[in-house]
């Protein structure tokens, strides 16, 4: 039998090490040995997922590692989660994300969510091609902190200023933080269409999430 | 249609200025190419679905944004996922927007094996594409280089089996994606030979090689041999090859350099400066205004001192430089902004005078000022 210590870092070193398959062992391990499944989840996968974050900053990990990595969050998440105990979650910042509308390409949005969702904040995914409507009617319907919006097309960029004034239409842009990225997107955009922050990449994101939701 | 630019009415044609800056005969100015894609359907007059069925249509529109603007190249370029098409997969044609990859070709790697390289005189949209590839280089190949895109064969892999199985296949079957790749490059040569065979050149569009998607060892492993292969290809019928590849690339700059490309365009999320010193002796260097931030956001002013800078930076780039966006523009650009950069390039002139350019600089960092 392999203590909690040890089986934690066998946790984390799955998802670093992109052991998407082995996880699911590790993690069944765990809670048949008993161990509490939300130090499962923050201290073993987090762990791994936010070490695998460092390595993509240090252009050791790339896209393709990143994905993998995340793999195996989930795998170990799928074993992990229906153990948890309700109780004593806390409340969670919420976050609406999505690919606006007229751009199918989502991987940049599906990295931001997973370092979001691993930083501990609850994730509302509108998914991608999402018509400019829906950010604002999922954000009031779940009363969102922030609206996160990416695009990997020039020619879907003025959605997002559109999102932008259709909040300032309602009269309820200050309820929410906005922020943006994708390849087209630089900070110069984002000023001009009055969002409240860019970032570059999936790591940056959290960063600025965090600053946002302090200030 | 094309109504002419006052602008360029007693300018060298494109061809008689690149053939004398290589003879070093005196020009009138640099070469610039701010890369209007699909956003010649707004200086045309018709919608970017035309582009896909009508060669003559696409070839018109490429015609009359060159002769309104006056630049440096033309080319046959409405979106990435022509050869994938035409390989199976489906893909999403918008009424007036830029084509999108709505289903890959096939969905898991055991199907490989039924991939087949393509007939480019009839598979999906390739005969409209060298149709007008044809019609382009019979109306204005007298005078502008004409080019025909191809899509490098590591990105058309991904379009192939999807971007993100290809992703993740990358790291659990490198196998597969060699095959994968190995039957992309296949296309990527039958198409440019095709596009040869008419007179054209093709350009190189490798984006998923870019440091921003992947590692410089995945790209040495998995991208570079084959593209190495095309580029090869393409030399071996006599023509140079422009590259292009989005996002960050300066740890796969000197892989590109060392291809025997003849040049490199790089997009502006990377830098100019430091691309001329690491490969500016070997290929020339074309870049890098931002499309998105300036050139479709910006003001003509924003666009010239942009491009002022790219200019300080690198017109002494021991193998040439050409003032262009860092990837193709917006549809929706504001003409007056690609006119910005073309004006712009006009009036720095040739030779290059950096101290007149630092002045112009200057000038547009008061006027900022002022505003």
């Amino acid at each position: 039998m392999r203590s909690q210590e040890e089986l934690l870092k066998a946790l984390s070193d799955c998802v670093v090490d992109m052991e998407d398959e082995l996880v699911g062992e590790v993690a069944q391990e765990y809670v048949t040995a008993g161990y509490p499944a939300l130090d499962g989840i923050l201290k073993g996968l987090v762990d791994g997922m936010q070490k695998a974050a460092a390595l993509y900053e240090q252009e050791e990990y790339f896209i393709p590692e990143l994905l993998v990595c995340s793999e195996a969050m989930y795998n170990g998440l799928e074993v992990l989660r229906p153990h948890l105990e309700s109780a004593g979650s806390q409340e969670k910042h919420k976050v609406v994300i999505g690919v606006v509308e007229g751009d199918t390409h989502d991987i940049g949005k599906n990295l931001v969510r997973i370092m979001l969702e691993t930083a501990g904040y609850e994730i509302y995914d509108l998914g991608r091609d999402v018509p400019l409507q829906k950010f604002v009617d999922k954000a009031k319907e779940v009363q969102a902190d922030v609206i996160a919006m990416s695009t990997l097309m020039s020619t879907t960029m003025p959605g997002m200023k559109r999102v932008i004034e259709m909040l300032e239409e309602e009269g309820i842009r200050k309820n929410y933080k906005v922020i943006i990225g994708g390849a087209p997107i630089s900070p110069a955009f984002a000023n001009k269409i009055k969002a409240d922050g860019y970032s570059a990449n999936a790591v940056e994101a959290v960063t600025l999430v965090d600053r946002l939701l302090q200030g | 249609m094309g109504d002419v630019n006052m602008s360029r009415v007693n300018e060298m044609t494109p061809l008689e200025r690149a053939a004398a800056m290589s003879q070093g005969k005196a020009v009138d100015r640099l070469p610039c190419n701010p890369n209007v894609a699909n956003g010649v359907a707004r200086v045309y007059g018709c919608k970017i679905s035309e582009f896909n069925r009508d060669a003559k249509t696409l070839a018109a529109a490429q015609i009359a944004a060159y002769r309104r603007f006056g630049y440096d190249s033309v080319r046959i370029f409405t979106d990435l996922f022509t050869l994938c098409e035409a390989m199976g997969a489906e893909v999403k044609f918008p009424d007036d927007d830029t084509a999108d990859l709505l289903k890959p070709a096939i969905s898991d790697i055991k199907d490989i094996g039924r991939l087949q390289p393509v007939n480019p005189y009839k598979d999906g949209r390739l005969p409209v594409q060298l149709d007008a590839m044809k019609y382009l280089i019979d109306e204005v190949g007298h005078e502008v280089g004409c080019s025909g895109a191809v899509v490098g064969p590591f990105t058309n892999a991904f379009f192939l089996l999807g971007v993100d199985n290809t992703l993740k296949q990358i790291i659990k079957s490198p196998e597969a994606v060699h095959a994968l790749c190995r039957i992309s490059l296949e296309t990527c040569k039958i198409f440019s030979e095709a596009v040869i065979k008419l007179g054209l050149t093709p350009t190189i569009s490798e984006p998923m090689s870019s440091c921003t998607v992947v590692s410089p060892k995945t790209f040495r492993e998995f991208s570079a041999p084959y593209l190495q292969e095309l580029v090869d290809f393409i030399k071996s019928k006599g023509k140079g090859v422009i590259m292009h590849i989005c996002g960050d690339t300066g740890n796969i700059w000197k892989d590109i350099a060392a291809m025997g490309v003849s040049g490199f365009s790089i997009d502006n999320v990377a830098s100019l400066i430091e691309c001329k010193h690491a490969i500016g002796h070997q290929v020339r260097i074309l870049g890098n205004v931002d499309p998105g931030g300036v050139v479709y956001c910006g003001t003509p002013l924003d666009v010239r001192l942009k491009t002022l800078e790219g200019i300080a930076e690198c017109y002494d780039s021991p193998k040439g430089y050409t003032p262009m966006s860092g990837c193709s523009l917006p549809v929706e650009t504001p003409f007056a902004n690609i006119q910005s950069m073309m004006d712009t390039v006009r009036e720095v002139g040739y030779p290059v005078m950096p101290e007149k350019v630092e002045a112009m600089i200057a000038d547009c960092k008061n006027q900022m000022a002022v505003l």
